[in-house]
Formats: C-alpha cells, structure tokens, sequence
C-alpha cells in the first residue's frame, strides 16, 4: 500500500511539474494576461541594495553595469553594504564610488559578520526610496534592468518584482552547461504559470524589487529568523516572497528584467549551493505547513500547490529514489532516464541558442549529466538540508569563512 | 551635471549580539531554553540520522559491490507441492506415462495382427504348390485322356451313323408288320411285340446319340483351356494377390510396431531425464526438499558434495548449514536477490541441516564469502 501511495504522490508532483511546464508554453504564447501591465513612465525612486562578500573585483564590476543603466540617475542610487569581506572587496566598492560619479553611490560596512538578510536591511536603514532592489554583488545587470522592474510597480497590487537570471558561463564544465538550461526552463516556462496568478513563490535574490514601505513591515521578520534560536540567514529571496504573497501583494517575475549570474562550475560548489536552497526549501515547507490555513484562505490554489507540492515533490521523490534502490537497483541505469535527458538537452539548447544566444551551451549532450546530478540531489539533498536545518554556513565561501571565524557570531556568510 | 560626492553610510550603530549574550529575563531565559533543548535534540537525531544514512550508504555500496564480484552465492529456492510448475511437470509426467500404456496396448494389437497375418500368409503360400499340383496332374490326365475321348468320339460318330442307316430300314420293318397284321398274318399281340422291339432299337439310337454329344464336350474338355482350368487359374491369382496384400500389411504393421516401440523409448527416456528434475522431484516426493538457484557465473562451486554456508546479513558470520546433494542441468532463469535483474543459471539440490537457511536470502557454497 505505501509504496503505491508514495508512487501515486510521485505521479502527482510529477505531473504537476509537467503541467507547468506545459502551461508555461501554453500561457506564454496564448494567455497576455500572464504578463503585466507595464507603465514606463512611472519612475519611482530606487535604491539598489548591495550586500557583499568576499567577491573582490566582480563587485566593481557589478557596480559598473549598474551605474550604466538606462533609468534616471538622479533617481536611483546604489547602496553597497560590505559584510566583513576577507579580501578586498571593500576596497573594490570605494573604488567604484570613486570611478562611477554619473550615480549616487553609497558604501557601508557592517560591525560584524551579518550574512546577506541582515546586511540587507541594515543597508535599508540608509534608503528612502519607493522602491528598493536588493542584487546580488556576482551579477551583472543589463541596461534596462531597473527599468522593466520598476514599470511593473504600476500594478498597484503588485508587491515584489524579480528579473530574469541568465548563466554568465554556459559553456566551463558539464555542470555549468546543465544549470543554464534548468534556469532558462526555470524562468521562461516554470514560473509563467505563477505568473499569471501574480503569485511568485521565489523571487531570485540576484535580482528583487520590492516596495519600501512593505520592506520595512517584513524587516523585523527577517530580522528575526531563527530555527529554535540559531540565525537563519539563507533563502531570504524566498521568505521575502513569501511574505510579500501572505500580506496580500502580488510578486512576478519580469523576464525583460535581465540579470546574469556566475553559477557553480565544481560538483561540490554546486552541491553546497544547492543544499543551501534545499535548506530554505524545507524550511519554506515547515512554515507552510504551520500556517496551512491562512495559506489556504489568503492565497491562489496555483500559489498553494506550488508551496506544498514542491518540496513534497522533494521528499517523495528522496523516498522513491530510495525504494528504487533496495527494490530494483540498476533500474536507473536503463537507457530511457538517459534518452529522456538527451531529448530534453537538444530541445532546450536549441530553444536557448535561438532565443538567447548569449547563453548558448556548445555541448548539449552534456546534459546527460543530468540523470546523475538529478539522482543525487533527490537522494542526498533532501536528507542533508533535513539534519542541517541549524547550520548558518553558506557554504560557498569556506576560505574566508574559517579566517574570520572568531568575529563572526551571527554565521559567515553573506550568499 | 555635478558629481554627486563620495558617501560613506554611517556605521552600524546597532551592535548584533549572539542570543546568549543578550540578558533576557526570566521567561525569556527559559524560552532559551527550551529552544537550547530542542536544538540539542535535534541535533543529536540530525547526527544520528546522518551517521545511519552514511552507514546505510557504505554498506548498501558494499552490498552491490560484493555481490557483483562474489561468484559462489546461490539463491535457495522453496517449491511447494502445489508450485504452478511442478503441477504442470506432473501432469505432463501422467500424460506421457498415459501415452506409453496406450501405445503399448496398440502395440500389442498390432503384433498379434501381424502374427495372424502371417500365419494366415503361410496358410495360404501352403495352398499355392496343391493347387499346382493339382493343375498338373489334371493337365497330365488331360494329355492322355483327350485323345483317347477324341478316338472314342470318332468311333462313337460311325457307330451312330451305322446305326442311323440300320433305323432307316426299321421305317420298312414297321410298315410290313403293320401290312401283316391288316392281312392277318400275324397276330395283334406278336405285331405289338414286333412293334415294341422297333422303338427300343430307335431309343437305343437316340441314347448312343447323347452319349456321341457328351463324348464329344469330353472331347473339348480335355483337349482345350475352358472355363474350368480358368477357374482354376483366378483362383491361383487371387491366391497370389492375397498373400502380396499381407506382405505389405505386414510390412506396414512391423514399421509401425517399430515406430510405437521407437516412441515407448523415446517417452521412457523422457521420463528417466524428467525424473531427474526438481519439479518432478517436487511434486512426486513426500519429504520436503531444499532446492538454491546458482547462476551460471557460480557454477564452478556446484558441485556435489560442496558444503553450503548461510550467513548473516547475506555475507558475514557464516555457518556450515549442508551440501549440495544434486545439481540439475536444465536452464532455468531468476530475478537476481539484490540486482533484481534476470539472470540464467541452474538449480542444485541441497541437504540442509538447518532447514530455517532454505529461507535466506542467498547462501553459500564451498567457502566463506568475506573468511569469517
């Protein structure tokens, strides 16, 4: 009977996963509505918020392709909070203040170790403006990126816009390659259905607006996230979200609003990363669970499937994996998993070379690879994040991280 | 435009404590607590948890990689008396056995109709020299009485025409007696006799003319091939063609009886190989019998007389628990314990001291898997 249950809930989630997937195509091309309305000659004020740490030079750089941007000068300004970097990213950041003059750029240094939420909001405390962008200090934005996030704001239910993260470095590794077609199908396909219900259910952190004053309400929350009184300051994009949707906003992902990102290019760098997220995935989890009923009153159906079927979806699978390990052993090993992958790979590398070409994967094939990474987030991951649910490490930037050990209570990392 | 001027935020004025550095009060302290508590807890599980999961995955790897190079594991197997393929093999054991009493009951019919056959072919070969015999000495007497018939005839033939002549004068004789009544010089009573003694002489005639007709077909009898000697010659045929009829009767019937022999052979042979069978073994047997799956790969340690060892957790603290009493050496196929994958092999025949190993999940043979 359990196994049967537990490859019925399989199905469920898969085909959910399916369906959204299907319904992005459809929505995309058919459904304008799943789009919003844009209004560019609302030009709020904006601050972009920019925590870092321990990113050296990539933070001017990142600096730079703010101060490019196509939106007012006079009405935006770039706020840069250094977390305590081991390197010289403090240095890099006044640098930039000193280079890019055409903005108003800020710098600040936190007292301790913060990690990235509270470095947030402690660079929060220097803003004024209707609106606020937190980045990420990796990324690199395009031009008009500001722009397309702040037309959204039209909408004036609309509580937290995110953009369009792209790969930088489609083509170093295998799993480099693999990761750019998952966040291309990701934004492009996945998200679309949430976003015709303007219900969001995680707005990356490389790239989230949001307005001021509902910033403010949230911020003592994050301030205060803790599991049983250890700090939590990872997958504060997704408790943000979160939020925004619980105080009745909408959040939406506008893929004109384009940002790139550096992804993991070690198995190991990647697995780190991708623990992180599962952490704050079960941990989303737990809290939905708590407070069902006032997710079920106050949210979309489509949001609260998407938040009770995802990370179900996570452990089901964990326990299938498992059942299909003791059961049948070298079943996965067969080759349909492997035509599957390859099938997908081709289509989407083709959809990603036509559309965005800057993304372009040389090597589809290698998405292949995927069978195998998918095989060990679902069996590692899940357990791991489960048993690690105190743990504050970041997990991407260790070096650092042990060199500042003794001045950092709050946790070390900053992403 | 003017250059916006260099800023610096001012320094973080609050300063983030670590919760246990902040002097809480009272219930605050023991929500501390309580949260200390529970992370404890958590953490000893979360530990523990992970410390199982890793073990679980060290030994699950151990597992397959073991069992994919070990090559002396076998699967016992338990077949019950009611085992869908014992059944089967039964009923086809009844059914071949029904076949060879029902051809040897046809064989018997067809060799005691071969036996009457024959016997009825010797009969009538036994005919064929009498009736030559017979033919011959017919044709012999033919040769010597045909031409004396034939002088016999001819004599016969002027005897009548002497006698026809004499006849012609007895028409005068008969007239005068008549003239010598009318006139009365005789008598009525010696004209009757006169008269009397006429007609005898024209019936002796008429009688020695049937003798002359009968002489004569005589004559022909024996002188030329009628339909008597042809008679006797269809006869002869029907003779041959009756015993060229039973040869091949015969003929027929022994091929056959060899076929139906060649077959009873055959079955019985069958038989003999299904008797060597586990299923049939099975199926026939009263006592409970222990039977284990070898894959080809293992075949090497199959061998009768091997010892067989059950061990814990299918590798480790082994124990001597029998022998291989028997292997059998028709193919059979069966899902792999731990790949789950189909695999060919054999089934062997175990002498279990510990019955309770027939239920493991594999044993093993000749040695001691990891030497303990």
């Amino acid at each position: 009977m359990a196994p049967i249950l537990l490859w019925l809930i399989l199905i469920l989630c898969l085909l959910i996963s399916v369906v959204k997937y299907l319904m992005g195509i459809i929505m995309r091309f058919s459904f304008p509505s799943t789009k919003a309305r844009k209004d560019y000659t609302y030009e709020p004020a904006v601050s972009v918020l920019m925590p870092c740490y321990n990113e050296g030079k990539t933070v001017y750089e990142t600096i730079e392709s703010i101060s490019k941007s196509n939106y007012p000068n006079e009405k935006f300004e770039v706020i840069a909070q250094d977390d305590c970097s081991a390197d010289d990213s403090y240095e890099w950041m006044l640098k930039a203040q000193r280079d890019f003059t055409n903005i108003r750029i800020r710098t600040g240094r936190n007292a301790v170790n913060s990690g990235k939420a509270r470095s947030v909001c402690n660079a929060l405390q220097h803003s004024a403006s209707e609106i606020i962008i937190s980045i990420d200090s990796d990324c690199i934005f395009h031009p008009d990126a500001i722009r397309e996030l702040t037309a959204c704001f039209a909408e004036p239910r609309m509580g937290s816009v995110g953009g369009r993260v792209g790969v930088r470095n489609p083509n170093d590794s295998v799993i480099t390659a693999i990761q750019t077609l998952i966040y291309y199908s990701a934004f492009q396909l996945y998200k679309i259905p949430e976003n015709w219900t303007r219900s969001i259910c995680c707005i990356s952190g490389c790239l989230f607006a949001i307005r001021r004053e509902l910033l403010l309400e949230i911020e003592p929350a994050i301030r205060a996230r803790n599991w049983f009184g250890v700090p939590v300051n990872q997958g504060e994009d997704r408790f943000l979200t979160h939020q925004t949707l619980l105080r009745g906003y909408g959040t939406y992902i506008n893929n004109d609003a384009l940002c790139w990102t550096t992804v993991p290019n070690t198995l190991s760098v990647l697995f780190k990363q991708q623990l992180r997220w599962r952490r704050s995935i079960v941990r989303d989890f737990f809290f939905t669970m708590k407070t069902l009923p006032q997710h079920v009153w106050k949210l979309h159906p489509n949001t609260v499937f998407t938040l009770v079927l995802t990370p179900v979806g996570a452990l089901v699978g964990l326990l299938v994996v498992v059942n299909m390990l003791t059961q049948d052993p070298l079943s996965w090993t067969g080759p349909v998993p492997l035509i599957t992958a390859l099938a997908i790979g081709a289509v989407l590398s083709w959809v990603v070379k036509r559309y965005s070409a800057k993304e372009a994967v040389r090597h589809p094939l290698a998405f292949a690879a995927y069978v195998a990474w998918s095989f060990v987030s679902s069996l590692f991951l899940t357990p791991l994040a489960l048993c690690t649910m105190d743990s504050a490490d970041w997990g991407t930037r260790t070096i650092a991280a042990v060199e500042r050990e003794q001045e950092v209570p709050l946790g070390n990392a900053t992403r | 435009m003017a250059t916006p001027p260099v800023e610096t935020t001012p320094p973080e004025t609050k300063t983030i404590l670590p919760p246990q550095a902040i002097k809480a009060p009272a219930g605050q302290t023991l929500h501390a607590l309580h949260y200390k508590l529970v992370l404890t807890l958590y953490r000893v599980f979360a530990i523990s948890v992970l410390y199982l999961v890793l073990i679980g995955i060290l030994a699950y790897a151990w597992v397959m990689g073991f069992y994919a190079v070990n090559s002396s594991w076998a699967a016992p197997v338990i077949l019950s008396a009611a085992d869908e393929k014992s059944l089967d093999f039964r009923e086809k054991l009844v059914t071949s056995q029904q076949t060879i009493e029902d051809l040897k009951v046809d064989t018997k019919k067809l060799g005691d109709g071969v036996a009457e056959m024959k016997k009825h072919r010797a009969a009538l070969l036994a005919l064929e020299p009498k009736l030559q015999a017979a033919i011959a000495r017919e044709q012999n007497h033919n040769l010597v009485a045909g031409p004396a018939l034939s002088t016999l005839d001819q004599q016969k033939l002027a005897d009548n025409a002497t006698t026809q002549k004499v006849l012609e004068t007895l028409n005068q004789v008969e007239s005068n007696i008549h003239k010598d009544l009318t006139s009365g010089l005789i008598t009525q009573g010696d004209a009757a006799t006169q008269l009397a003694a006429v007609n005898q002489t024209r019936n002796a005639y008429t009688d020695s003319k049937i003798a002359e007709v009968l002489l004569t077909d005589s004559v022909l009898d024996k002188t030329t091939v009628g339909t008597g000697s042809l008679d006797v010659l269809v006869k002869q045929a029907e003779l041959r063609s009756e015993v060229a009829q039973l040869d091949v009767a015969i003929n027929v019937a022994e091929k056959q009886l060899q076929e139906e022999d060649r077959q009873i052979d055959r079955l019985h042979q069958a038989i003999a190989t299904a008797k060597q069978n586990p299923y049939y073994l099975n199926a026939s047997g009263g006592q409970t019998l222990y039977f284990a799956f070898v894959p080809y790969d293992d075949q090497a340690y199959a061998t009768p007389g091997n010892t067989i060892y059950d061990c814990y957790l299918n590798m480790v603290l082994c124990r001597k628990v029998g022998s291989v009493k028997q292997v059998f050496p028709s193919e059979e196929q069966a899902i792999h314990p731990i790949f789950k994958m189909q695999i060919r092999g054999f089934l062997i025949q175990m002498n279990l001291d510990h019955p309770e190993s027939a239920k493991s999940k594999t044993v093993f043979l000749e040695r001691k898997p990891v030497l303990f």
